[in-house]
């Protein structure tokens, strides 16, 4: 299924960024649009996660749980958990799915389940 | 005809139909928790004629305009003196007493053997999450106690409607106008209240025989309840500092120190 | 560069306040321009967050130097998160060493109780990265909460440790008469207690609702000052002797180790160096505990204690008053409150009023060296100031 998540690769070193900085974290020799879009991987391990109670007002549940994971290749992403019981250390795959509505406004990003 | 005790006997005639008559409800069996400060709390059932006590610590509440206070202590003084000059249906009022201070006044009422409706839930103490104590040994009433299938709920506040509506999931009951103004109701069914168990059915029984005595010997005043501030227009000068900055009156003192 | 000192200190009650921004901002200026015995000043800097998002008020430095009457001064607000309080310090401080400057009002505050609640958690969150964490929902205390697990994990931090910095802290600030909180709180009542989970509810698991600071407006003024205008106002001199910085990544994913604060690291060592003085030897401390995680965090990372060890700390009572080293005997951001723009300033008024021996029954016995941590963002800004008496 579609979308994707994109890291940014410097043209000049090769150094992987997410999300998008404007000069290169390890060579700082790049112009700013001399990045490559590379589609993140969707495997990883879930660093750390948290079950959030108190909600910013858009969201209608009442409860949220939110992690980091290292994708596979290195890359760190936050993201949503659609997994029941969630374990440090975890195996999971992630989705590009709605993750917030803001106004009439859809927003996406990853959401991760066990893999 | 028109001799004393036949006025009487009128009187007590009209009482009879104006006074309402009330489904047997069992008795709200008193309970006891550990608040967040050590200290112990007793929510127990308020009996009519303990009412005249409660109402002088909600009427000054109808003046702090904050956090909805104002209307929500209105609506509260008139449930409760409508509760004991007999003028409501099935009404109840639940207290929560530390150290026999009042701290929350809850209160709602059977509007058929099955449904409940929940009235309000009026925190005198701040800070230690009475308000949520207060909120669930109303829906045990209603549940275990009376043995009801739903209680519909409705929120003045925003704060009422994150804590009741979205924490558990209520049920939309919009075709159903709330008491509370015709507004559309949310409901607490049976399966959300089993659901929710662990949350809504805390503290413990029996409440032990010195804690209870002290609870039911009186309802003493709230030592810290919300005030409104000294002046109305506070927010257009701070020559007044209701807020008690206390720099200014611990400058004052020390004036008058060196003063003397 | 000269040396710079305090010469002023003010604050208010940290509440919920019904006045104007400009007013909160103006109040505690107006309360140390009194204690400095000044009726003028060279320079106002403003610390304040989020004036134009929540108070619709833009330009804060501009209506308040002028609410004080102190046109045509020149004036600047600051805007750095949570570490406004302290960046405006900064700025402040470099204005006087450098000789620009002779006298420089430095004010900081933040009405978020204008808004209720849930806007004031978004206010908050807007601090984190657009695209890459606050479309999920991330608040502050979700990131404190992820932080709190991998604490947990690596160095054996528990939930009883943190509620003994939400104790500790919420009551030392029964002894400040204008902290938020004067509700003491049990270790038995938030964690023990059959019913300590109605209580002490989840906000970021783990983190519960009294390892949180509560939402406060206040404000809190220090003016700053060169030897000679400190000289003949009959006060202790107290220097700010020393100031560091640093910034780490905007996403907290991104952090090269999860379970460090670099920044802060870095900044209390430069802080240190520059006042040519080191942990061992401050006396009272000052550190940003939004989260009671925090505080134990910075206290290892600032150099109080070994990385990993803060939280034995805890256990032993070193952090208490009385102890050790006292740290937020004012009730710290959990229990004096957290008014995002004034609480750098109002860590500065507590280490002065320390130094000065003005404490009242807060006081550290013979404190001489103190130090605040401001920390911005979650853990990528953050200013560090060193305080020292002199004679």
């Amino acid at each position: 299924m579609g979308r994707e998540i994109y890291a940014y690769r410097c043209r000049k070193c090769g150094q992987l960024h997410y999300p998008y900085r404007m000069v290169c974290r390890s060579c700082g020799d790049n112009e700013h649009n001399e990045f490559d879009p590379v589609p993140l991987p969707k495997d990883g391990t879930l660093l750390t996660f948290t079950q959030l109670h108190n909600l910013p007002s858009d969201f209608e549940v009442p409860r949220l749980k939110l992690g980091i994971v290292e994708l596979d290749g290195g890359v760190r992403i936050t993201g949503q958990l659609d997994v029941d019981e969630p374990r440090i250390g975890m195996r999971v795959r992630g989705e590009v799915e709605v993750v917030r509505r803001v106004n009439y406004d859809r927003r996406y990003g990853m959401v991760f389940r066990e893999a | 005809m028109s001799g004393p005790l036949e006025v009487l006997h009128m009187a007590v005639d009209l009482e009879k139909i104006l006074r309402p008559v009330d489904r047997p409800m069992p008795p709200f069996p008193p309970k006891h928790m550990t608040v967040a400060s050590g200290e112990e709390m007793v929510i127990r059932q308020a009996s009519r004629d303990e009412i005249p006590d409660i109402l002088p610590f909600v009427a000054p509440l109808m003046y702090v305009e904050r956090d909805f206070y104002d209307i929500v202590a209105a609506r509260v003084y008139a449930e409760l003196m409508a509760y004991y000059k007999h003028r409501v249906q099935d009404e109840y009022v639940l207290v929560a007493q530390i150290d026999g201070e009042l701290c929350a006044v809850v209160n709602g009422r059977m509007v058929t053997e099955d449904v409940g409706m929940s009235l309000h839930t009026l925190a005198l103490r701040r800070g230690l999450r009475i308000g949520a104590h207060a909120f669930a040994a109303k829906m045990e009433y209603h549940m275990d106690i009376l043995g009801q299938k739903e209680v519909l709920i409705v929120a003045e506040s925003p704060i009422g409607f994150r804590r009741w509506m979205i924490e558990y999931d209520l049920e939309k009951r919009f075709d159903v106008p709330h008491e509370l103004g015709g507004v559309p109701s949310w409901s607490l069914t049976k399966e959300l209240f089993e659901k929710a168990r662990d949350t809504l059915v805390v503290g413990r029984r029996p409440v032990p025989e010195g804690l209870l005595a002290k609870a039911e010997a009186g309802i003493l005043p709230p030592s810290d309840p919300p005030t409104p501030p000294e002046d109305l227009l506070a927010a257009t000068r701070s020559l007044y500092d209701p807020t008690g900055t206390a720099l200014v009156l611990s400058r004052w003192k020390q004036e008058r120190k060196v003063g003397e | 560069m000269r040396d710079v000192y305090v010469v002023g200190i003010g604050i208010t009650s940290f509440t919920r306040l019904e006045y104007p921004l400009s007013e909160i901002a103006a109040y505690p200026a107006m309360m140390a321009l009194r204690d400095a015995g000044l009726r003028a000043v060279d320079h106002l800097y403003v610390a304040n967050m989020g004036g134009g998002r929540v108070n619709h008020q833009t330009g804060l430095a501009s209506a308040v130097v002028d609410t004080l009457s102190l046109t045509p001064a020149g004036a600047e607000t600051v805007e750095n998160g949570p570490a406004s309080g302290a960046s405006a310090i900064k700025e402040g401080f470099l204005a006087v060493a450098s000789g620009m400057h002779d006298v420089v009002l430095v004010t900081g505050a933040e009405r978020m109780r204008e808004v209720n609640n849930l806007e004031a958690t978004d206010f908050v969150a807007t601090l984190t990265h657009p695209l890459a964490e606050y479309i999920y929902g991330v608040t502050l205390p979700s990131l404190a909460g992820m932080f709190t697990r991998l604490y947990m994990e690596k160095y054996g931090v528990t939930e009883r440790h943190l509620a003994m910095v939400a104790v500790k802290n919420q009551n030392n600030a029964l002894l400040n008469e204008f902290a938020h909180l004067h509700q003491p709180i049990t270790v038995e009542g938030i964690l023990d207690s059959p019913e300590a989970m109605t209580n002490n509810p989840y906000v970021a698991e783990p983190l519960r609702f009294f390892d949180c600071c509560p939402v406060s407006d206040g404000g809190a003024c220090v003016i700053l000052a060169s030897r000679e205008a400190a000289e003949g106002l009959g006060k202790p001199f107290v220097r700010l002797a020393g100031i560091g910085q640093a910034t780490d990544t905007h996403c907290v994913h991104e952090r090269e180790e999860p379970t460090d604060l670099l920044a802060v690291r870095s900044a209390a060592s430069q802080a240190f160096d520059r006042a040519e003085l080191a942990p061992s030897d401050v006396d009272v401390a000052e550190l940003h505990d939004a989260f009671t995680i925090l505080e134990i965090v910075e206290s290892e990372e600032v150099g109080f204690f070994e990385k990993g060890q803060g939280h034995l700390a805890v256990e032993r009572g070193e952090t208490s008053l009385g102890g050790r080293l006292p740290i937020n005997p004012s009730g710290g951001l959990k229990g004096r409150g957290h008014p995002v723009g004034a609480t750098g300033v109002a860590q500065a008024y507590e280490v002065v009023l320390q130094l000065r021996g003005e404490a009242g029954e807060r006081q550290v016995e013979g404190a001489r060296v103190g130090f605040t941590c401001n920390f911005g963002g979650f853990g990528n800004n953050v200013v560090c100031l060193v305080f020292a008496r002199e004679g």
